[in-house]
């Protein structure tokens, strides 16, 4: 159950649309969403322009065109050039062989009067290449310019429509799983509300799915706090994308739970994060019920909001316990237990304020900042396996738990977002989905921002 | 497959197999009035269903058949068992049916779709029980219901007439369902109060055993135990009528509410006696195989069982004493004694229920002249006995109680034989379950842990 | 005693007697004043009042049982709703004869106002539903009684066109007596036997009896005595409350028994303290010696209401 935004409703139907143009009053747009759209429908609605020079960009446009032999599935009218009047949904930016700030420039200018013809729900997404302290200047200049810019444009764009990048080590080519799940991630409707983020691919593992709309057939998934909100979203996604999924919540969530379970076709486990043998129940379960556990969501949480100079020990000690001691403790049972070795995929719930701060939220942050700390420290112990560990920090999302909230907060916190709307469980469970199919096996200890490119933080 | 055996006449016939229990699922049970109030027996068994598919994973699953019932029923829920499961995440091929023995309800659809299952009928199958103290049907008077009939009946405009003029004012009374012995007009509570009197039982024990079921039950919970066993409905998490917090102080200060009428001791309080309780519960059973398939755990074998009952209305015993004849019979028949028992269920329709059927067993006058033995059956040990609370604490909803009890202790069985193996014991684990119904009716049967 | 002495005349009734006038006819001052204040009478002494019993049987032929009226008894009794005729049945089938014999103007007992003291019914053969039935009925045995004097109306039930000489299927024996009247040749009163106390067992079960039983009971078996059917009617006669009959509580004693009476059965009833209604007395079934002991008290007084015993016969 999600509240509704009913000034996004008031913007975008009859005279009070009319109205809020005329006063300038900002005006969201809804959103291009997979699950609005109908079965089959192609990852965007119109031509794909791809600028830059070089053999990256022609390799991206090849593989876009799906003129490439082992690239099935993706069959866009990928053009190369900006015609006058054409409306395009997508543009790629492909920006990984900049050498210099000045080669930013042709292709830069070039999307500019694209963007005024960008078709609603447009998508700008570059690749590129990180800048590090051991490149020459100018190169590092050039590569973090992309950064810059990408978020610019994002901020710039309107009606739904979004700007995001995906970073790619130097190691890995542009044409590894990694990127590729990932372009096509950030091209899709299933990145609604991921607006302004650079996304790093920093190995090559990973692997494409024989079914781009069911990527995760075959995989087992947990996925904990299942019960509601966020956890419910992302059992049915990852459940759509093939997922077998054990639905895990407390015992006092068990109604809800069943039916979650019942709805996505997978298990309930009732079953409180914190308990000393969360993480060996779990396993068992997954083990005997569906004989393998692949993918684990930590997305159960819970907030016990207070100022620190009023912080009391029960509050700060329980956010931390099933916000990151349970994560940890579940991780380490999962991890020595040898059972998870094909290609396993961790992805933790963090939270913008874990990044940027949120006043009164301290021990909340300490959690969610935790969570960060934690993925990418255990990424590496996944990676022999194929493994990732990722995390997703929702930005302001329309929960249970944001209709609480006071009214006029709420509505100022909807809007402080390029999206300038809050988003929904849906789209923080898509990131998910992304993160935990196979595709996605070299983005590796990353943090997902899904905010609509939120003001708050980075 | 089942192991068969070719007859001299006509096809191979199979012998019989292993029914082994895979889980429950039952919802928390309300005090009469109170979570589920508004909710009927159909709404409760649905969501008792729910819960042991999600549990188990069974959406769109064509099970053997699902077999469930209730004591107060609606007429209008002729076909209950079957409209649940349509209501249900269950494939709508899934065969069901209704099954009624009073209290015994619950234990006897566990036994009917055992026995199915053992016989190669079935693979798999639900064994459920419900009822409402709070939505109870409630008829018309008799006179109407009569007069109704003959109006149904008339075909002329006199003959109407004459059908509605024998209705009288009293007979636009309603009808509530009386929960009574039709044969002896005693409640229950009144009949239980006869066998403890001339058994003997004293308040203080009784009183004892309700504190204990209390705190066993709210440990259990404490522990985690029922996570597996119960799912929340209507906000319910836990059993409404626990009282974790009770004392033989508390339980002592309660006024007599049963046999005050009948001139017996009055012994039974509202402390030690079940009340009127809302609830469902739901046992899946399944062959090794079908279990093994669906990447299921057996918890436990059903073993045996066997019914009993007792001439109440002659007075030759009490009205809740049919197990204490059922389970010597059951323990002869599988060459066991009460020692080879790890836990034993007694349900707790009343604390002097309990109390009277131990009582029984360990007299040996009782045992020889009545139940045919050389001596007396034997002492149950208290710390084997409703190890995880009983119905005193988690309430009884008629129909629902067998199937509280029999996945509560499979449960059990299966933890303690793991816990057995760990230490090196590897020995069969059993529990005895021993249900009592009105009617004079007893149920018991025997399960080991798989 | 159980074949009708040779020497009775015979009186062949066409239809049973209707029983609704009796009362009427008795009158309630009547009634009132045998009940209250009972009539010290003595009988075959002084006055016109006869001495002895008429010498006469009532006899009704082939009555043919109405199922529709055997199923409302049963219903109300709680007796299963089979073919065979309940002992109780054909003591109401077989009652306008014994009721007629005592409103004749040669009866020498006060009609209204007798106590019923006790029942001693046998079963001997089944009656079933089907079977034509010939009745007779007659009084015998007027004897002292120590607060007065007690008769047995004696009715019997044969299959129609047996000899009067052949053993009846039904034989029972009602016991009245009419306190305050006495024999000629009674001599003052009898010494009382002391009042038997009752010691209350543990019951076995309750009867919920409600005000209407007795109007109920009065509906199928046609005895509208008014001290069974309304508290103002009983007031008039004496009584605080209207009282249940007593064959219908002794009919529910028979019913309780149940199927273990057998076909033929043995079903004697002695009536204590009257049951007021509305009200719960207790009951314990048990078995006896060669059958079973029902006992029915207030359990709040610890009154005794009936002892009843059936016995299985052969």
């Amino acid at each position: 159950m999600t509240s509704t935004d009913r000034y996004l409703d008031l913007v975008n139907s009859g005279v009070t649309q009319k109205i809020a143009k005329q006063l300038g009053l900002p005006r969201p747009a809804r959103l291009r969403r997979a699950a609005d759209r109908r079965p089959g429908a192609p990852l965007v609605d119109g031509p794909v322009l791809v600028l830059g020079d070089g053999p990256d960009a022609d390799a991206l446009a090849q593989l876009l065109s799906g003129t490439s032999p082992d690239r099935k599935g993706w069959d866009l009218d990928v053009r190369r050039h900006a015609a006058e009047g054409t409306r395009f949904a997508a543009v790629v930016l492909a920006l990984s062989e900049v050498q210099h700030p000045g080669d930013l420039a042709a292709p830069l200018l070039a999307l500019g009067p694209v963007l005024k013809t960008l078709a609603p729900g447009g998508r700008v997404v570059s690749v590129s290449r990180p800048a590090r302290p051991d490149h020459a200047p100018a190169l590092a200049a050039a590569r973090q310019g992309v950064d810059g810019t990408v978020r610019s444009v994002a901020k710039e764009l309107r009606a739904g429509s979004t700007a995001n990048g995906v970073v790619v080590a130097d190691d890995v080519p542009v044409t590894a799983p990694g990127v590729l799940g990932a372009l096509r991630f950030l091209l899709s409707a299933r990145s609604a509300y991921v607006d302004g983020q650079l996304l790093a691919v920093d190995s090559a593992a990973g692997s494409l799915p024989a079914d781009w709309d069911r990527p995760l057939d075959g995989r087992v998934a947990v996925v904990t706090g299942a019960a509601r909100g966020i956890g419910a979203a992302i059992a049915e996604t990852l459940a759509r994308d093939g997922a077998t999924v054990v639905a895990v919540d407390v015992p006092a969530a068990g109604e809800a739970l069943a039916a979650v379970a019942n709805r996505v076709h997978g298990t309930a486990l009732q079953l409180d994060v914190t308990a000393e043998d969360a993480g060996a129940r779990l396993l068992e379960h997954a083990l005997t019920r569906h004989g393998r556990l692949d993918v684990v969501v930590h997305n159960a949480g819970i907030t016990r909001d207070k100022l620190l100079a009023n912080m009391t020990p029960d509050r700060w000690e329980a956010v931390l316990a099933v916000n990151i001691a349970a994560q940890l403790r579940i991780n380490e049972a999962l991890l020595t237990s040898g059972d998870l070795t094909d290609a396993p995929r961790i992805v933790a719930l963090a939270s913008t304020s874990g990044i940027a701060g949120n006043r009164g939220q301290s021990n909340y942050a300490a959690s969610k900042g935790g969570v960060i700390g934690m993925v990418q420290a255990t990424a590496p112990l996944l990676a022999p396996f194929g493994g990732t560990a990722n995390a997703v920090a929702p930005g302001f999302i329309e929960t249970d738990m944001t209709a609480r909230m006071p009214t006029l907060t709420r509505q100022v916190a909807r809007r402080l977002s390029s999206l300038q709307q809050g988003g929904l469980p849906v789209d923080v469970a898509e990131a998910v989905a992304f993160l935990a199919s196979p595709p996605a096996g070299g983005v590796v200890g990353q943090v997902l921002r899904v905010c609509g490119q939120n003001m708050v933080g980075r | 497959m089942a192991p068969t055996t070719s007859g001299p006449h006509g096809p191979e016939t199979p012998t019989t197999r292993r029914a082994v229990v895979v889980g429950g699922n039952r919802i928390p049970f309300a005090r009469a009035g109170g979570a589920y109030a508004r909710v009927s027996n159909l709404d409760m068994l649905t969501a008792a269903l729910d819960g042991l598919v999600a549990r188990f994973g069974l959406q769109d699953e064509v099970l053997g058949e699902v077999v469930a019932g209730a004591v107060l029923k609606h007429s209008r829920d002729f076909n209950m068992t079957r409209e649940a499961v349509l209501g249900s995440p269950l494939s709508a091929r899934t065969p069901a049916y209704d099954l009624q023995q009073a209290c015994a309800t619950g234990l006897e659809a566990v036994v009917s779709v055992a026995n199915k299952i053992r016989l190669g009928q079935v693979e798999s199958g639900v064994a459920g029980g419900v009822d409402s103290a709070s939505d109870v049907p409630i008829a018309v008077s008799e006179g109407l219901r009569r007069t109704l009939l003959t109006l149904a009946r008339a075909k002329t405009v006199p003959q109407r007439l004459k059908a509605a003029a024998a209705l009288r004012p009293g007979d636009l009374k309603p009808a509530t369902p009386r929960t009574d012995e039709p044969r002896t007009g005693l409640s229950m509570g009144e009949h239980q109060a006869l066998t403890t009197a001339q058994w003997g039982i004293t308040r203080e024990a009784q009183d004892e055993i309700a504190l204990t079921s209390h705190q066993r039950l709210a440990a259990a919970y404490d522990a985690g135990f029922f996570d597996d066993l119960v799912t929340p409905y209507r906000g319910l998490v836990r059993d409404q009528n626990l009282r974790a917090d009770t004392s033989l102080e508390k339980l002592a200060k309660l006024k007599p509410a049963f046999g005050t009428r009948l001139d017996t001791p009055a012994t039974m309080t509202a402390g030690n006696s079940t009340p009127l309780t809302d609830g469902a519960s739901t046992v899946l059973l399944a062959s090794d195989d079908w279990a093994q398939a669906h990447g299921l755990t057996p918890l436990a074998a059903v073993v045996d069982a066997e019914t009993a009952a007792v001439d109440f209305v002659h007075g030759e015993d009490g009205l809740l004493m049919a197990p204490v004849f059922a389970v010597p019979r059951l323990l002869a028949r599988q060459g066991l004694t009460l020692e080879d028992l790890d836990y034993v269920e007694i349900h707790e329709a009343f604390a002097s229920t309990v109390l009277t059927t131990l009582a029984a067993w360990e007299d040996k006058e009782f045992c020889v002249t009545r139940l045919g033995l050389d001596d007396a059956l034997g002492t149950v040990d208290r710390d084997r006995l409703n190890v995880h609370g009983s119905s005193l604490a988690a309430g009884h909803p008629f129909a629902a109680t067998g199937g509280r009890i029999v996945a509560t202790v499979a449960t059990a069985l299966h933890r303690r034989r793991a816990e057995l193996l760990a230490a090196g014991e590897d020995r069969p684990v059993r529990a005895l379950v021993s249900v009592c119904a009105a009617g004079g009716l007893g149920v018991a049967a025997i399960l080991e842990a798989a | 005693m159980s074949a009708p002495d040779p020497a009775r005349s015979e009186e062949r009734l066409a239809t049973s007697p209707a029983l609704g006038g009796l009362y009427a006819r008795a009158g309630l001052a009547a009634a009132r004043d045998a009940v209250t204040a009972p009539v010290r009478r003595v009988l075959g002494g002084t006055g016109d009042e006869p001495a002895d019993l008429p010498v006469r049987t009532l006899r009704l032929d082939d009555l043919r049982p109405d199922p529709a009226h055997l199923t409302a008894y049963q219903h109300l009794l709680g007796e299963p709703a089979a073919d065979a005729l309940p002992a109780g049945y054909l003591h109401v089938l077989a009652f306008p004869l014994t009721t007629a014999l005592l409103v004749r103007p040669d009866f020498p007992l006060p009609a209204l106002g007798m106590v019923h003291l006790s029942n001693r019914v046998e079963l001997r053969e089944p009656v079933r539903l089907g079977d034509r039935l010939d009745i007779r009925a007659w009084a015998q045995d007027l004897r002292p009684h120590p607060t007065g004097t007690q008769v047995d109306l004696v009715a019997e039930v044969r299959r129609h066109g047996a000899a009067s000489g052949s053993p009846a299927a039904w034989h029972g024996v009602s016991t009245y007596l009419a306190r305050g009247v006495r024999l000629g040749d009674q001599a003052g009163d009898t010494a009382r036997p002391a009042r038997e106390r009752f010691e209350a067992p543990l019951p076995t079960g309750r009867w919920a009896l409600d005000a209407g039983v007795g109007r109920r009971y009065a509906a199928v078996s046609g005895d509208a005595n008014p001290i069974h059917l309304h508290p103002l009617s009983a007031r008039a006669l004496g009584f605080p409350r209207a009282i249940a009959h007593g064959m219908y509580t002794a009919a529910r004693a028979l019913a309780d028994v149940g199927a273990r009476r057998g076909d033929t059965y043995a079903w004697d009833v002695d009536f204590a303290a009257p049951v007021l209604l509305p009200s719960t007395p207790v009951v314990r079934v048990a078995p006896a010696d060669d059958g079973w002991d029902v006992t029915a008290w207030d359990a709040r007084r610890g009154r005794l209401h009936l002892r009843t015993r059936v016995r299985p016969l052969g």
